[in-house]
């Protein structure tokens, strides 16, 4: 059973490619203003790779904000159950999955069944999201892929106390002018997504073991600050990124 | 016939009075569409937008009302009968005080303020309202609610779309009442014919903040979830007790006021925890969605204790956070995640 998972992001566009319990392949690329471009085009170029023919696909699912305009789709699940069931291909007995996306983040609980047993989302706030670092690497004039690293090095971090993405860029901009190390600045953004992450994960109740998932997952910075400020173990799995189209692929080939 | 506007948060201004006054009552819901940006030259952005709503609704329409009643639900209506009074021209507003409470005292402070609510109508528009007039209009009202009961519990058993229930309840508050009952008998009968519910739905109880325009009910039921019962004011609250026929019409008032199932403005919330899980008993259902407009307060405050106990039961029950926009398609995945741990609860999708 060849089955594919598409997540259409707001940001990024993801593609997993399954074969059984195989993962033959995955690609990200970003959505732009054209959703269905986007989703096509990694369709196309990821079956090329692969050297197989649209033709062999038995089952597609899509995901994501943009799911439901994949239109070749046998079915749209939403990127809630796909994230726990990537996390489950990743670790079998995962409790929690945290999911930082470009435009959103999540929390997800799984019960001992494997069941999505609650979630807390944001979407309607780029704090505590990837756009929110984007927006504070622009500030810093910082290469956003630097950002988990530099955070390494910092002495302190800077507070940064407001909650708005808008606001929060104006404290950064007077701590820049204050003369704050860029190290330390890095360190408390980081900070303040994850304060921000903490509190919607309140609204639920986080179990071990957790998986960091999404975009922002990969920075080091940030996965740090979030074990640090929940003191227990977060797992990343190299497929981060591409973890809700991988739940999505396997959604597919259950169908 | 001469209309009679009010603004209440939890279904407790008494329309049957202004009926007997010879008005037809009609409930101010604002206009998602046409957004506050009247109301928005008064009131800061972060207080409640339905209210909001309302009073860029009587802003912009009042002259074409004969009079607005104001009745307290919650502390956004307290607020606005003084804010109504300095900007909203050319109409006599009153105010009723609903009490919080439902005790003895309760009962009597609220008949007297009911009996000067009647002199005041008396006095402003010389107008008789006697007994008859009392009784006429609770006999009227009664047989609106009972329409309504009848068609809302097809919804548990026919097709009846979200935005088909919304719209019925809508025109319930704010159309005149004797074109009403023939258009709620006509419905009936078309509700009746209708086709057994859909499949691919999951039947949920609706509670927390009024649902004022449809566009939500629409996105409710894109998601696959169908509102079967409800507590909301434009909804259940509305119509789930009749008004008692006993020889005493302001003591049936006072009645009525106290058995309707109640919001979260009043106290304590035993009460309306106890409708919600008779609801969901009677109807075998077990879903509840939980939602308060952001802004208020009173379904904010109410879910952290409500929820719980709803879970604590057993129910599966989720709570958002919504805006007053007519297009909030961002909470679609929410509502469609919602209906997938229904569905994983149930057994059939587990991840
Ligand atoms: S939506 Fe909430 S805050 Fe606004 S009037 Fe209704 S009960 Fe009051």
């Amino acid at each position: 059973m060849l089955a594919i998972g598409l997540d259409i992001g707001s940001i990024t566009t993801k593609i997993a490619v399954m074969d059984g319990n195989d993962l033959l392949d995955t690609n990200v690329s970003f959505t732009g203003y054209n959703a269905e471009s986007a989703w096509r085009k990694i369709l196309k170029d990821t079956l090329d790779r692969l050297q197989l023919k649209e033709s062999v696909v038995d089952r597609i699912i899509a995901t994501g904000y943009g799911r439901n305009g994949v239109g070749i789709a046998d079915k749209t699940v939403t990127e809630i159950k796909c994230h726990a069931v990537g996390a489950r291909f990743y670790m079998s007995n995962v409790r929690s999955v945290i999911d930082i996306g470009g435009q959103d983040s999540k929390f997800i609980r799984i019960d001992a069944d494997g069941n999505v047993a609650d979630f807390v989302m944001n979407d309607k706030c780029a704090a505590g999201t990837g756009r929110f670092l984007e927006v504070m690497a622009r500030a810093l004039e910082v290469e956003l892929a630097d950002f988990g690293k530099l955070s390494l090095n910092a002495r302190k971090s800077s507070a940064i106390s407001s909650m708005c993405t808008v606001f929060a860029e104006s404290e950064v901009i007077s701590l820049i002018s204050k003369g704050e190390q860029r190290e330390n600045i890095i360190a408390g953004i980081h900070e303040s997504i994850v304060n921000r992450l903490v509190s919607m994960i309140s609204r639920s109740k986080i179990e071990e073991p957790v998986v960091l998932t999404g975009g922002v997952a990969q920075n080091i910075g940030i996965q740090t600050a979030l074990a640090k400020k929940l003191q227990i173990k977060i797992r990343v799995p190299d497929t981060a990124q591409v973890n809700g189209a991988i739940g999505a692929a396997i959604l597919a080939g259950n169908i | 016939m001469k209309t009679f506007a009010y603004f209440d948060s939890g279904h407790e201004f008494p329309e049957e009075i202004v009926m007997a006054a010879g008005f037809s009552p009609m409930k101010i819901l604002g206009d998602v569409h046409q957004g506050t940006a009247a109301a928005d030259e008064y009131l800061f952005p972060f207080f409640c937008p339905f209210a909001r709503g309302c009073l860029s609704d009587a802003l912009a329409n009042s002259e074409k009302w004969d009079g607005i009643g104001v009745a307290h639900g919650c502390d956004a209506t307290d607020h606005h009968y003084d804010m109504w009074r300095a900007h909203v021209m050319g109409v006599p507003i009153f105010w009723v005080n609903t009490p919080m409470k439902i005790d003895q005292t309760a009962q009597i402070f609220y008949r007297k303020e009911l009996t000067r609510f009647i002199d005041n109508l008396i006095k402003q528009y010389s107008v008789k309202i006697g007994e008859n007039e009392l009784k006429d209009a609770i006999r009227l009202s009664n047989q609106v609610k009972s329409l309504m009961q009848q068609l809302a519990s097809l919804r548990a058993k026919k097709d009846i779309s979200n935005q088909d229930y919304f719209e019925m309840t809508h025109k319930a508050v704010q159309m005149p009442k004797e074109l009403l009952v023939e258009e709620l008998k006509t419905t009936l009968a078309d509700w009746e014919g209708r086709g057994p519910f859909p499949a691919g739905k999951t039947p949920i109880l609706l509670t927390g903040s009024d649902v004022t325009f449809v566009e939500y009910m629409e996105l409710l039921d894109t998601a696959g979830l169908r509102v079967v019962r409800d507590d909301l004011s434009l909804g259940e609250r509305y119509f789930a007790t009749t008004i008692p026929d006993t020889a005493d019409p302001v003591q049936a008032l006072v009645t009525y006021s106290f058995d309707m199932p109640r919001s979260a403005t009043r106290v304590p919330s035993d009460s309306r925890l106890e409708y919600i899980l008779g609801a969901l008993k009677d109807t075998k259902i077990d879903a509840v969605l939980s939602q308060n407009m952001k802004f208020c307060e009173p379904y904010a405050m109410d879910a952290v204790w409500t929820v719980p106990a709803l879970k604590g039961r057993g129910y599966h029950v989720m709570h958002f956070e919504r805006d007053y926009t007519p297009s909030d398609n961002q909470m679609l995945t929410r509502l469609e995640a919602f209906k997938e741990t229904i569905q994983q609860k149930g057994g059939r999708q587990n991840v």
